[in-house]
């Protein structure tokens, strides 16, 4: 079975300028994903890994180098073309969850929809649907502040997967977690990987998290170095 | 009670630190307080001056009699038979040449007021000689007096700065006849400094009045007793006047405006000093919020609550206090001394300067720390009771 | 869900913030609402002046009187349409310290001349024919409780009659109102034959004569024909249009416009100050959530309009409830006697509330503009890696 490629990133530079100096992140990268992929991203801190994600998230562009989503260079979107191409085929979920305050679990899962033209039943429908799957249905009118840190980082997860993207992009998703709930929210990744076919990219620097990645690359010095899974 | 000076010193110290950091609401608090009390300065320096003017302009030495019932002089009317009686009244003033009095004539004629040019009501005092005598502060400042019989008019200082139209040496048509401006007297800042003087009988020939006044000036034989002529009047079936010092005259002309200043001034400073406060209250909640993790550093540390409350109390009063001081500054420099004119409850114009007392300046500055307290201890409550663990918790 | 539901959840997170901003902006606006009514209510006079009407008065001022035989010479004019003319009466109802405006009029001629008075016409019938009758406008009859039919006793603190009494009979014969709210109803008429056949001042004399040009384009040469014709006679005129007469008048209480400026542009310079500051500082506070918007896939401009939206929001709450309590308190304080006598045409009128709806969306963008402009060029990769 040959997979269908989601991502082809071809000699990717990225440096910033701090102060007068030129400071080089890294030169040259190259890295492929495929779709159905589960790729966890390690390193240590200041490796870039943050900033690799948001590259393919376009949220941040490379200095040099291009960027193929499905054949197309994202690199060159406008900012307001990439907001509409986020909004069709990403889902992010932070290390912080992020949800907004003010607003119930389902209305913070509901926010992507109201990037689409959806009637306010579809969108109820979804948004039952997302919370259903990371087992928070009974949670839907509760605020952030009533919701514990593995809750929350969940109704993140619904809020990721509300418009069914192809892509989930994960920052350290269990970093502010403990050991039990990290693994809840692992699995609940592993089965959106598996069962739903979404493709992961998650960036870690959890080890035991990374097992649960179908593939591990290790990001050093701006090198990949491609690591075995142990299972 | 050292420990805790010390403490407060600390918290106090470190409260200045650290305003840059939310400089644009703290000016913002400030100019809100400075703007505040400029305003209320403003209308207080307005009716202070308004009735300074008026309180010049009363002796309490001075009887003023109109006909009963009358709003002013504009509206009074008395004839000579009536004045003839009047003179006789005990308790009138006399000298060698009889009793002190003026019979006095009161029309309005037309100026035009310099700053927006505009036509505005004057007040030309038919009076004679002997009426001059009863105003203490009177002197002419240029020219000279009128002379009896002739067309010759002398005018007020105020009149002068405010208005054109009676300049000195000009010659001014009035009914049939032409009237030269003579002189230029000071009223020592009464009301007569914004009118138009002339003789009596030439006035009223020119004014068609024929032999009749609107009002009666007597100089009391007792200063402030005006009893024995009100029981003359009472006496006399001929007589339909009221009597009052002068002094209650020009208080009860002036009531009217003086009211109007006064609850408008206050009302307004007030709903803008409500308005100031929430700005204070904004700000220094701000202010707490941004410091949550410092007072919940140094309540960790041991320092009191105390010291956080009386910490973000003086931050707030010291805002309010430089707003207070810069808005009394601003309105000394704009208002005080200002020149202006209104109205008049005899449908004429009077002149007056806005005067800025200490007790104003006392009143203001009350007012900003009144709002820099109230918008303090709200937010100083909160400072001290923040818990020490939830602050830790927010910062991150 | 929508775009305007995260706003509102926006607005009201922090609901101390909310209604010290809003109390804020509620201070402003009563503050505009009551104070611009007031100018309105001063400057009324000026503005339903009519164009085409003009008042010749005594050129030493308009206190002075003038001869009624100049009635006849003005209404000969070239340009002139109507004419009529009218004495102060200086009234007052038993309290001398209430005075109350009170005209002597020529019915007939008056009612012509002034176009806007309502009348019905049998009362106006009834008036005509009754000597010691008066018509009385709405809002003074209301006042003082007068009736068509009553019969009252009015005096006059300036006039005697000659008997020595300065107290006149007289009848109301009907109440009158203005083809418009502002118009003031708070004077009443009397038959000027009744007035100068019994004051003892002597005859034939008015205060002032009202004339209607039959197109207000000549009302220049009219007037200066008109003055021209009484110039060097014992009573020389002055003959103005209506409109500068009453600004003229309005003007010599002081410049009551410009205070009125100053004082509101005063709060609302600070009202600015304190909500634009609050504003960016609640958008500052956000700083975290934009950015996830922006990740999300929310389009810069529509974040933009989102802020925006907010202040704007925060704006008209604060300001339309300001203008309901400035509107309570106008037509309370209209209600008070004093203040009615002196400002008749105290309502707060749309126009004002037009130009408050107007000053609220200037606030709320003008306060909105730089932390909206803040937030659509919101860095997000900055703002996210802040933690």
């Amino acid at each position: 079975m040959t997979a269908e490629r989601l991502f082809d990133l071809k000699s990717i530079s990225k440096s910033f300028s701090k102060g007068k100096e030129s400071i080089a992140i890294f030169e040259g990268l190259n890295m492929v994903i495929d779709k159905g992929d589960f790729v966890a991203i390690m390193g240590p801190s200041g490796s870039g890994k943050t900033t690799l994600l948001n590259m393919l998230g376009g949220v941040d562009k490379p200095t040099k180098g291009e960027i193929l989503y499905a054949g197309k260079g994202i690199e060159k979107y406008s900012e307001g073309q990439l907001a509409n191409w986020r909004a069709a085929h990403i889902g992010f979920i932070f290390q912080f969850y992020n949800l907004m305050p003010m607003l119930t679990a389902a209305k913070n899962v509901e926010l992507p929809l109201l990037l689409k033209k959806m009637s306010s039943s579809q969108r109820k429908k979804s948004v039952a649907a997302a919370l259903e799957l990371v087992g928070l249905a009974d949670r839907a009118k509760h605020k952030p502040d009533e919701l514990s840190g593995g809750q929350q980082q969940r109704v993140a997860i619904a809020r990721a997967i509300v418009s069914d993207p192809d892509l989930l992009l994960c920052d350290e998703p269990t970093g502010d977690l403990d050991r039990a709930t990290a693994t809840e929210i692992l699995e609940t990744l592993q089965l959106l990987n598996k069962d739903f076919g979404k493709t992961i990219v998650m960036v870690t620097h959890d080890p035991a998290a990374a097992k649960y990645a179908k593939r591990c690359v290790h990001l050093d010095k701006g090198e990949f170095v491609e690591k075995e899974l142990v299972a | 009670m050292g420990s805790l000076m010390a403490q407060i010193v600390a918290v106090v110290a470190m409260n200045i630190r650290s305003l840059p950091q939310r400089i644009w609401m703290s000016i913002a608090t400030l100019v809100a307080v400075g703007i505040v009390v400029a305003v209320l300065l403003a209308f207080l320096a307005l009716s202070n001056g308004f009735e300074k003017t008026l309180n010049t302009s009363g002796s309490d030495k001075i009887a003023v009699m109109l006909r009963a019932g009358s709003q002013g002089e504009m509206s009074s009317v008395l004839l000579r038979d009536q004045l003839n009686i009047m003179e006789l009244a005990p308790g009138i003033s006399r000298d060698a040449n009889g009793p002190v009095v003026s019979a006095e004539l009161y029309v309005i004629v037309d100026g035009t007021k310099r700053s927006t040019n505009t036509p505005v009501n004057l007040p030309l005092r038919g009076l004679e000689l002997s009426g001059v005598e009863l105003r203490e502060n009177f002197s002419i400042v240029e020219g000279r007096m009128f002379e009896p019989g002739r067309n010759e008019l002398v005018v007020g200082e105020a009149v002068q700065t405010e208005f054109s139209g009676f300049e000195l040496n000009k010659k001014v048509r009035l009914g049939q006849s032409e009237w030269t401006v003579v002189g230029v007297f000071s009223a020592g800042g009464s009301v007569f400094g914004s009118e138009l003087w002339g003789d009596l009988k030439t006035v009223q020939s020119q004014f068609n009045r024929g032999s009749s006044a609107q009002l009666l000036r007597a100089k009391l034989a007792t200063p402030g007793d005006v009893s024995e002529i009100q029981a003359y009047i009472e006496n006399e079936p001929q007589l339909n006047l009221d009597v009052k010092t002068e002094v209650a005259y020009y208080a009860e002309q002036s009531k009217g405006i003086t009211n109007v200043i006064f609850y408008l001034g206050w009302p307004l400073a007030i709903a803008m000093a409500l308005g100031a406060l929430a700005g204070a209250l904004n700000t220094m909640y701000n202010s707490v919020a941004q410091r949550s993790m410092e007072i919940a550093t140094l309540r960790a540390i041991g320092f009191s609550g105390v010291s956080a409350f009386i910490g973000t109390l003086v931050e707030s009063l010291a805002l309010a206090a430089i707003g207070g001081v810069l808005g009394s500054l601003a309105a000394y420099l704009f208002f005080d001394g200002l020149t202006t004119s209104t109205l008049s409850g005899n449908f004429t114009q009077v002149v007056f300067d806005f005067k800025l007392s200490a007790d104003s300046f006392i009143s203001g500055l009350k007012l900003a720390l009144i709002v820099g307290f109230i918008g303090g201890f709200f937010p100083a409550l909160r400072a001290a009771r923040l818990p020490v663990v939830i602050a830790f918790k927010n910062a991150t | 869900m929508s775009d305007f539901y995260l706003i509102r959840k926006n607005l009201t997170r922090n609901k101390l913030r909310l209604s010290l901003n809003s109390f804020a902006i509620f201070i402003a606006f009563l503050l505009f609402g009551v104070l611009a009514s007031l100018q309105a209510a001063f400057d009324a006079g000026v503005e339903l002046s009519s164009e085409q009407r003009m008042i010749v008065t005594n050129k030493i001022n308009f206190t002075q009187p003038m001869p009624l035989a100049y009635v006849n010479k003005v209404r000969a004019v070239e340009g002139v349409a109507s004419v009529t003319h009218a004495n102060w009466f200086g009234a007052y109802y038993q309290d001398p310290q209430k005075p109350l405006v009170g005209f002597a009029v020529d019915a007939e001629s008056y009612l012509e001349v002034y176009e806007e008075f309502v009348l019905a016409p049998e009362q106006r019938e009834a008036w005509f024919n009754n000597r010691i009758g008066i018509v009385v406008g709405d809002q003074m009859a209301r006042t003082l409780g007068w009736k068509v039919g009553d019969r009252l006793p009015v005096s006059s603190s300036i006039f005697t009659q000659k008997d020595g009494s300065s107290v006149w009979e007289m009848e109301v014969m009907g109440i009158f109102t203005g083809n418009d709210e502002q118009f003031d109803t708070n004077y009443f008429l009397l038959h000027y034959k009744y007035f100068i056949e019994t004051q003892s001042f002597g005859g034939d004399w008015i205060g002032w004569i009202t004339i209607k040009t039959t197109d207000p384009a000549l009302n220049d040469e009219v007037s200066k024909t008109i003055d021209a014709q009484f110039a060097n006679s014992p009573a020389e005129t002055k003959t103005t249009s209506e409109k500068q007469f009453s600004k003229a008048f309005v003007e010599q209480f002081g410049n009551i416009g410009l205070m009125i400026t100053s004082i509101v542009g005063a709060a609302f310079f600070t009202i600015l100050f304190i909500v634009g500051n609050s504003m960016a500082l609640s958008v500052r506070e956000r700083t975290n959530e934009i950015a996830v918007l922006k990740t999300i896939g929310f389009q810069a401009p529509r974040i933009f309009k989102m802020v925006l939206s907010e202040s704007i929001l925060l704006a008209l709450l604060g300001g339309c409830l300001g203008l309901f309590v400035a509107n309570v308190l106008v037509n309370g304080a209209a209600q008070a006697p004093q203040l009615r006598s002196m400002l008749p045409n105290l309502v707060l009128t749309d126009m004002v509330a037009f130009k408050a709806l107007g000053l609220m969306l200037v606030l709320g963008l003008v306060t909105g503009i730089l932390p909206a402009w803040r937030a659509m060029k919101l860095n997000t990769i900055d703002a996210l890696n802040r933690r």
